[in-house]
């Protein structure tokens, strides 16, 4: 696996934030918005010189989007020690999910639209696919290569499908995940939406305000089981499962049903019953909607809610890579059998009366839940067990 | 301006802002905006406080207290007399 | 391999309920816009912040709904850029603004799964559900994902879709990059003037897609995709994909091209039709539907009704000859942008 994100350039680094509970969002005011400095964001510390300058790569046309990609995409590649051979064979598949993808460069993008532009160089860059494209080009790759976009679910779905594609014989290897870059488009969108909060999100806790954005990339790279037998192994996706939630363009039911269909079907698809989850990685934006909603499906379906938590308050919500991230993060309590608290909670939900986890501990971890709800009602839900 | 012109001109701009399929003779004073009346949903009420914002200057920090000024057409009137009022203390 | 049990398609030309595509509408200014019908069981409420993509497909499939009233598990859509024009007005506001107060409608509306949810929305359906975006294979990779999913849950149904609209936005960022003709010229005409580019288009071709063979239109066996600027690896995929799928004693008697007049890509469908019979009847689409993304479902669409014996193919299609026999073998050759090509086999039922 790899990633990059606010609280890391790898995964010992992000792992290492995660035991210090320190957070990557901040009130820096470097990001070119009229926001910056006023709405916290996490930002990656590495400007788009940066990574392109420890990427080797000097395309013109490459997004912000597709360097993170990138990036965290060579982070898994050396990782998995995967080789040329396994790259450019047909049965290696590539599943991506973003939101932003090249709409990072929204001033040019603006200017490009209205035909104003002299410089074609971001021309073919401004769509989602043109992320994962990129790396398909970089690498050669000849396999199945798709790109999701279901919102904040968007890396979720890609894992899912990645998992559907060796089940079904499409693939031998698939390299899945997602990317998302901070953009201007995106801050000012969950603004009007009045989303964001002016302080650091405090996810499922009664006072918080909205989500802080955030930005980031991570890749995993699935195999069969009878093909990794000789090979380092985190985890094995046991479950997964997609529903609808089927009541409003940009918010939850309040009972959450999306929400509670696709982890009922992920427990059901993983043949567990919802007492053998030990921890979940909730989606917990820090909205008023999402955390109570998401709640209430909790409660409703498992009675005793596990141990949960949401990472969002380390990394922001990095849109379409942040299932991807979150599916780093489950390993990690998987590998290292333990758990994150959920940094700036103090007080729970009054109609729920449900409280995260409130500090880090070691505890016996066999099955981690990862949710992911998006714009659209599109929700998801993985399920990563311990070997 | 009076608060009939006001509220014509109101009805007007909600129409063309929400892009609603309605005439202002259609749009009651005190028809409710959300629920069963208009059945606006929570974009609309956002969408609407931008409208006080570019038309009126308002600026409604906190959604849920727009919901208190966004209940029909009568109560935004109000509103928008009253803060013209205060403005020009 | 799995049924087609029904289409309904809204494009440029008369393909919604009652279909007459022997008379070709004409396009403007290179763009050929999707008509829209009367929106019937759509509330205004409903409609008045939907983009066209979402409209398009909504109505679509709301048709499709109502002529068949079996349950479906899952909506899957592929579109390659949502709403553009979506996108635009938010661009519009944001820069006009100076990122002051914003409405949020358009953002909303701008992500590709608007599509798709508005369509679970508006049918309650909480099944699966998702978007596929790859650009010139979003509709391929939509079709990859039922084709799984018949696997995986071989007595369900699936409402599938290939949906896009080109605003005025997403035509200029197309149009400076080359992809549509310098000259304004007529769709009539689109093959013709062995120039560079094509034109625009848009539409949204929805199907229903099961393993239940009863009251279906055709089969589709098989389809696969390349991602190459190569010819030859083009063509030794091509002949990879007919030996597989087609028996020695069958053959392809209908090839759909989606030559677009863009006489950079011509090299790639002459050299598929080297690969075919001589004979062979030879349709091409794309001066009826324009070219976008998702152009290679209005193909399916045009062989489906075409299988089903619910249309003729209109003379402004052929290529070649012109006959009005009975096709059994429709071999789809699609590309994009010169680098997405997709390949369907599609049979008449057996």
């Amino acid at each position: 696996m790899g990633i990059i994100s606010a609280i890391g350039h790898s995964v010992s680094e992000n792992h290492n934030s995660l035991i210090n509970n320190l957070s990557g969002i901040s009130l820096s005011d470097n990001f070119p918005s009229k926001y910056s400095g006023i709405l916290p964001l996490a930002k990656v510390s590495l400007t788009n010189e940066d990574l392109k300058e420890k990427l080797n790569i000097t395309d013109a046309g490459i997004t912000r989007t597709s360097l993170l990609a990138h990036y965290a995409f060579k982070k898994a590649l050396n990782d998995a020690n995967l080789s040329h051979q396994d790259l450019v064979s047909p049965k290696t598949a590539l599943v991506g999910g973003t939101t932003v993808g090249g709409m990072s460069l929204t001033d040019e993008l603006y200017r490009d639209s209205k035909g104003n532009g002299t410089d074609k160089t971001f021309l073919s860059s401004y769509d989602f696919a043109s992320v994962f494209l990129s790396i398909q080009h970089h690498y050669k790759m000849m396999g199945i290569v798709n790109t999701i976009n279901t919102a904040c679910s968007s890396s979720a779905n890609a894992i899912m499908y990645g998992c559907r594609l060796i089940k079904n014989g499409f693939a031998n290897k698939v390299i899945v995940g997602g990317a998302d870059s901070l953009s201007k488009f995106t801050i000012n969108g969950f603004n009007a939406l009045r989303i964001l909060s002016n302080e650091n999100c405090i996810p499922f806790d009664k006072n918080r305000k909205g989500l802080n954005l955030g930005e980031g990339a991570a890749f995993l790279v699935l195999e069969k089981e009878e093909d990794a037998l000789n090979k380092k192994v985190y985890a094995e996706i046991s479950g997964y499962y997609n529903s609808n939630d089927s009541f409003h363009p940009s918010s939850l039911s309040e009972q959450g049903d999306g929400p509670f269909l696709c982890m009922e079907g992920a427990l059901k698809l993983a043949k567990l019953n919802p007492n053998q989850i030990d921890f979940i990685n909730a989606h917990g934006t820090g909205t008023e909607n999402n955390d109570e909603s998401e709640s209430r499906a909790m409660i409703n379906l498992f009675k005793n809610v596990p141990d949960f938590a949401s990472t969002k308050s380390y990394t922001g919500h990095t849109l379409g890579a942040a299932s991807a991230l979150e599916a780093v993060y489950s390993i990690l309590n998987i590998k290292y059998q333990e758990v994150y608290k959920n940094i700036g909670f103090e007080n729970a939900i009054e109609v729920t009366g449900l409280i995260p986890i409130l500090s880090n501990k070691k505890t016996s971890i066999n099955h981690v839940m990862s949710n992911s709800f998006g714009f659209g009602g599109n929700c998801t839900s993985l399920i990563f067990s311990k070997l | 301006m009076e608060k009939e012109e006001l509220k014509e001109q109101l009805k007007g701009q909600i129409i063309k802002f929400l892009n609603l399929d309605k005439t202002t003779d259609q749009i009651k004073d005190d028809e409710p905006l959300f629920g069963e009346g208009l059945g606006l949903d929570s974009i609309d009420s956002l969408e609407l406080i931008v409208l006080l914002q570019r038309e009126y200057g308002i600026v409604i920090q906190d959604p849920k207290e727009g919901r208190k000024i966004l209940v029909d057409v009568n109560t935004m009137a109000d509103y928008i007399l009253n803060f013209k009022g205060t403005q020009t203390l | 391999m799995f049924y087609i049990n029904d289409t309904v398609c809204i494009s440029p030309q008369n393909t919604f309920s009652d279909i007459n595509i022997e008379i070709l509408k004409e396009s403007e200014n290179n763009f050929l816009k999707a008509l829209e019908p009367i929106y019937d069981g759509l509330p205004h409420n409903a409609l008045r912040r939907m983009s066209k993509s979402v409209r398009i497909a909504l109505g679509a499939s709301l048709l499709l709904l109502e002529r068949n009233t079996q349950t479906y598990e899952g909506i899957i859509i592929g579109s390659g850029n949502g709403s553009m024009e979506e996108t635009g007005k938010f661009l519009d506001q944001l820069i006009e603004y100076n990122e002051g107060m914003l409405t949020p409608g358009n953002f909303v509306q701008s992500s590709p799964n608007a599509i798709a949810g508005q369509i679970s929305l508006l049918t309650k359906n909480k099944n699966y559900n998702i978007t596929h975006v790859h650009k010139g294979l979003a509709f391929e990779n939509a079709m990859l994902d039922v084709a799984m999913l018949l696997k995986e849950n071989p007595s369900n149904h699936y409402l599938m879709g290939g949906v896009d609209e080109t605003s005025s936005y997403h035509y200029q960022l197309d149009d400076q990059e080359g992809w549509y003709k310098n000259e304004t010229i007529s769709n009539n005409h689109l093959y013709e003037t062995g120039s560079e580019g094509s034109i625009a288009g848009e539409g949204a071709a929805m199907f229903i897609l099961s393993n239940n063979k009863d009251n279906s239109l055709a089969k589709l066996q098989s389809f696969t995709t390349v991602h190459t600027s190569d010819k030859q690896v083009v063509k030794e995929k091509i002949q990879q994909f007919l030996s597989i799928n087609l028996p020695p004693e069958e053959k392809i008697d209908l090839f759909i091209s989606g030559e677009n007049g863009d006489e950079r890509l011509l090299k790639y469908y002459l050299s598929c039709e080297n690969l075919l019979e001589n004979e062979i009847a030879s349709v091409r689409f794309k001066h009826m539907s324009g070219e976008y993304s998702t152009a290679s479902a209005f193909a399916l669409w045009l062989a489906c009704n075409v299988l089903g014996r619910k249309i003729s193919i209109p003379k402004h299609c052929f290529k070649n000859k012109t006959s009005e026999e009975n096709y059994k073998n429709i071999l789809i050759y699609n590309i994009y942008k010169g680098e997405q090509h997709s390949l369907m086999l599609v049979k008449e039922l057996d």
